[in-house]
């Protein structure tokens, strides 16, 4: 929803910064959070590309990052996995790059961080050269934007199938858990929510995929005005404006896709899975809830909570099942922001011979702590200065995962402002234990999740110690 | 923010439920700008992108720089300065790591420097930890075999008050009996779990195939079950007494720091730890013998097998590095290597394949790894002996060559953004003793290493018959599949049964 409001802005040829907020018009940065500032530029092509200029001179390398506003939230039922099996085609060729020649290329000329990644919200492809390699880059990903299609055919998609069904076996069928928790997925949204399917979907699904997919999942989704340029690092602006121009001025669009509306599913009786692991060797208990979506009123308090609840040895979890009672190996507690509704997961590894029935009776009896009492305000502000120092070193690398191009084009993705760092951050300041523990009754309830006991079978389990083995 | 951005959001649902189809826009629609896009662009206005364009200027070479300074008490101070954004790294690198577990005691360095986080100068596990919580942070500890790491990535106006804790984490580690016997059991079921993840038993086996389990190098810095096991708290604190003190270590400080602000905070904080621990010898160089077996380990059912190749490589410092990461490189380094592209892009056989050198300070080790499809374990498998053997019959072309060279060299200052990556080279760097102008060293390396160099180095290192084979999969496939080639007699080991009394069988 945001996106598409975003989108409005920017292409009703208002000036969108009018209507959202600017770093000025944002309050003071506090002391520290003045280098969070990110200066750039933001306009649109006439053919509906959005392009984000922002200037970083510290090392002669360049990232160039692209988002299309399309994910797996977008595909049709039948046809999970079919947005990230796509991206992996935008790497195939295109009509002026020769097949399989994108990474070697950009390899030889001393590229980094260079990857597309798919999620349920968006696909984005990028990377990092030698600045004086900018063009190089514009063009491979110009080319592939406006000229995909000349270059397909039925047998690269036959490779790329096999390799993505082959990361998809890497990834769940010889992943510790990996079976179990997608179980668990499909229980958190059934269907037909778009998010029921794995981002890189199921078996059958990949191999129904067809050509004639492929045309019309670009077609639909791959044009210009889908899609949001970012270039990050050391050039020249008015130079890289006409390269832009050069490259992406005259390749056709339509009018930017609508985003479908889903509704927010929710759960009305525990689902509880009892699953038969076949990777790993402890039991694994994963306790999942829907939250609300990224952004929206409650996900920073889940962030706050996830912190307080895992993130070190002092933390609430972490204290009471590793240190305390030594039940478990390890804990986990996060907030997943998605953008049409997130989930909440909080993961325990039992020790050898611990029951998940146990991890779950002493994981209530955490929750139900917090739900009563809150967290305190330390917890809180530890968090707070946590999430500063991380954000902050996520700037150091102008590309990336995570790196200054990803951080303007994910707040362009999601509230139409590439510059919403401190906003982000502001976020947290209003968090507090009266929030944590209402958060933790609302939508924490027992009532109202996934619980998943990912047990190996009894022969498979570790003993306590190596003494008991012969 | 968040009033604004909630009424942004309901405006969008306003405007969805008045108009849930908005008629799509009109070609001179103000959504797509004043002026139409062309319907479709004209071959001859689109012809400039046939030729790739030429890249501008080649930019200087930017390399991270590094600085360094003795205290009196002998520790080291690292420093490597980048003024950008007020972060800093800092941390501290010791010079012994798991190659130092004394035989049957694999583990040992493992368990001693994580008690160093268990508890420290007047706070126990919980207390430390929330100190370090009040400056954003939690310490990270990395042991490895030639030494270990601990450090924290913090705001520059925290870095006084981090690296008094690291100080107390470093020189005042408080080895309570009751945190050791929680701390060794917690590895105990690390290892536990380890021996249920398909890449870790393949990284066990693949010690074993290479070093041979005395090796210094043998075992990972977990050690073993039943060598845990003997642990003792006496055991770590002989070895911390043993191998740690300021000559054997340095307080590494990346970022928002100069070498003499530097100097004098770790003056401050660590100027006066005393000890006479020095850096421990290399462990042995090793030779890699020719194959005469396979190993494998079972996992009935897996849906992919676990492909390792390898064999020992080079010690850091080793001359032959340069033209060996090249030849390395065109053979499975990148993305458009001949062994990605074969198994992945032609076959379909894998979602990756790849190769890499890891020089150590002893040596290191030369792998090639790759995760296949179960049902296509002996072609792929055999794809990679013919790559290796490729590397001979089809030498490395000039073009293969460049791409490596110049791919390598280019891809330095955007391997270096991060103050964290900077603390990892700085540490790197002490642990294997290289110069602080290694980097400059490595451009060099690659610049001038011959083609011919390069081709040597392909046809010795990576001969086929000297490279041992791990796989972890399905055993009946492999036994089906492997058999036929007559790359040597299948051997099943099973890591997670007897690791320790087999060494200690030899």
């Amino acid at each position: 929803m945001k996106a598409l409001v975003a989108a409005a802005l920017v292409f009703s040829g208002a000036p969108a910064l009018a209507q959202t907020p600017t770093p000025q018009e944002a309050k003071p940065l506090e002391p520290g959070r003045e280098a969070l500032a990110i200066p750039y530029e933001k306009y649109a092509l006439p053919n509906g590309l959005e392009v984000i200029l922002s200037v970083d001179k510290k090392l002669p390398v360049v990232a160039v990052n692209v988002w299309y506003h399309v994910g797996a939230y977008h595909e049709q039922p039948g046809r999970t996995g079919f947005a990230h099996l796509f991206e992996h085609m935008m790497f195939q060729g295109s009509r002026n790059v020769a097949d399989d020649v994108h990474i070697a290329l950009l390899e030889k000329v001393g590229a980094t961080d260079l990857n597309g990644t798919t999620s349920f919200d968006r696909t984005n492809y990028f990377e990092t050269v030698p600045s004086n390699h900018l063009e190089t880059a514009l063009w491979l990903e110009s080319d592939r934007m406006g000229f995909l299609l000349d270059a397909l055919s039925p047998q690269k998609l036959e490779t790329q199938r096999e390799v993505v069904k082959n990361e998809r076996r890497e990834s769940i069928e010889t992943a510790p858990y990996g079976a179990a928790r997608e179980q668990a997925w499909h229980a958190l949204f059934p269907l037909p929510h778009p998010y029921h399917g794995d981002v890189i979907g199921s078996m059958k699904d990949l191999n129904a995929a067809d050509v004639d997919d492929v045309k019309g999942f670009f077609r639909q989704w791959y044009a210009p005005s889908n899609a949001t340029l970012a270039i990050v690092g050391d050039f020249d602006l008015a130079k890289t404006k006409a390269l832009v121009e050069k490259y992406f001025g005259s390749l056709p669009s339509h009018p930017r896709p609508q985003r479908p509306e889903v509704a927010p599913v929710s759960l009305t009786a525990p689902v509880v899975l009892r699953e038969e692991e076949r990777v790993a060797r402890l039991p694994l208990l994963s306790i999942q809830w829907l939250t609300p979506a990224y952004l929206e009123e409650g996900d920073a308090t889940a962030d706050v909570l996830a912190t307080a609840l895992s993130t070190g040895k002092a933390s609430r979890l972490y204290r009471r099942l590793v240190l305390d009672k030594e039940l478990a190996q390890s804990v986990s507690a996060m907030q997943q922001s998605q953008g049409a509704q997130s989930v909440f997961t909080v993961d325990v590894v039992a020790r050898p011979g611990v029951s998940t029935d146990t991890l779950l009776q002493e994981v209530d009896a955490v929750l139900d702590e917090v739900r009563q009492q809150g967290i305190t305000p330390e917890e809180i502000a530890r968090a707070r200065t946590r999430y500063d120092t991380r954000t902050l070193a996520g700037l150091q690398s102008v590309g990336g995962f995570g790196g200054k191009a990803d951080v303007l084009q994910s707040y362009n993705h999601f509230v139409g402002e590439p510059n919403y760092v401190a906003q982000d951050l502001a976020r947290y300041e209003s968090v507090t234990p009266e929030a944590v523990k209402q958060f933790a009754r609302d939508t924490l309830r027992p009532g109202a999740r996934v619980i998943l006991h990912a047990v190996p079978p009894a022969r498979r389990q570790a003993p306590l110690d190596s003494k008991e083995r012969h | 923010m968040r009033r604004l951005l909630s009424a942004l959001v309901v405006t969008s649902l306003a405007a969805c439920a008045s108009n849930p189809k908005p008629a799509p826009a009109s070609p001179d629609s103000p959504a797509l700008g004043q002026k139409p896009a062309p319907a479709e662009p004209t071959a001859d206005a689109e012809s400039f992108r046939a030729t790739p364009p030429q890249p501008g200027k080649t930019p200087d070479l930017v390399l991270p720089t590094f600085q360094s300074a003795k205290l009196d008490n002998g520790l080291t101070v690292l420093v490597s300065t980048r003024r950008e954004l007020p972060l800093v790294f800092a941390g501290v690198a010791f010079a012994a790591g798991s190659a130092q577990d004394p035989q049957g005691k694999e583990g040992l360095a493992e368990l001693t420097y994580r008690m160093l986080l268990e508890g420290a100068g007047k706070r126990d596990t919980v207390l430390l930890d929330n100190a370090f919580a009040d400056l954003g942070v939690s310490p990270a500890m990395d042991v490895q075999a030639d030494g270990a790491q601990v450090g924290v990535r913090v705001l520059t106006r925290n870095l006084d008050a981090a690296l008094a804790l690291l100080s107390d984490v470093v020189l005042r580690p408080s080895f309570s009996p009751k945190a050791f016997e929680r701390r060794k059991k917690q590895q105990l079921a690390d290892l536990a779990r380890a021996m249920g993840q398909p890449g870790v038993l393949a990284q066990l086996a693949y010690l074993e195939a290479v070093f041979g389990l005395q090796h210094p190098y043998g075992h990972l810095p977990d050690g073993t079950p039943a060598s845990v096991q003997t642990l003792t708290l006496a055991d770590v604190k002989d070895f911390y007494q043993k191998h740690t003190g300021p000559q054997a270590q340095a307080v590494i400080l990346t970022g928002d720091i100069s070498l003499e602000e530097g100097v004098a905070l770790a003056k401050k904080h660590f100027g006066g730890a005393k000890g006479k621990a020095t850096p421990p010898p290399p462990p042995p160089a090793t030779q890699a013998p020719p194959r005469q077996q396979v190993y494998v380990v079972p996992k009935p059912g897996l849906d992919q097998t676990l492909v390792l190749v390898g064999r020992a490589g080079i010690a850091a410092g080793n001359p032959d590095e340069y033209p060996l990461e090249l030849a390395t490189t065109v053979f499975g380094g990148f993305f458009g290597s001949r062994l990605n592209m074969n198994l992945r892009e032609d076959k379909g056989y894998s979602y990756g394949a790849g190769a890499s050198l890891a020089p150590r300070l002893g040596v290191g080790s030369l792998t090639a790894y790759s995760s296949v499809r179960q049902d296509v374990t002996g072609p792929a498998l055999k794809e990679v002996m013919k790559e290796l053997s490729g590397l001979t019959t089809k030498p490395i072309s000039a073009e293969e060559l460049e791409a490596a060279r110049e791919g390598l060299i280019r891809a330095f200052p955007g391997a270096f953004e991060s103050v964290e990556g900077l603390g990892a080279s700085a540490a790197a760097l002490f642990i294997t003793r290289r110069p602080l102008d290694e980097f400059n060293r490595t451009v060099e390396g690659l610049r001038d290493a011959s083609a011919a160099e390069v081709q040597r180095m392909a046809e010795q290192y990576l001969d086929p018959a000297r490279m041992q084979i791990v796989l972890v999969g399905d055993p009946a496939t492999i036994q089906e599949q492997v058999t036929p080639l007559g790359l040597g007699k299948l051997v099943p080991i099973e890591p997670d049964e007897a690791p320790s009394p087999r060494a200690a069988a030899k």
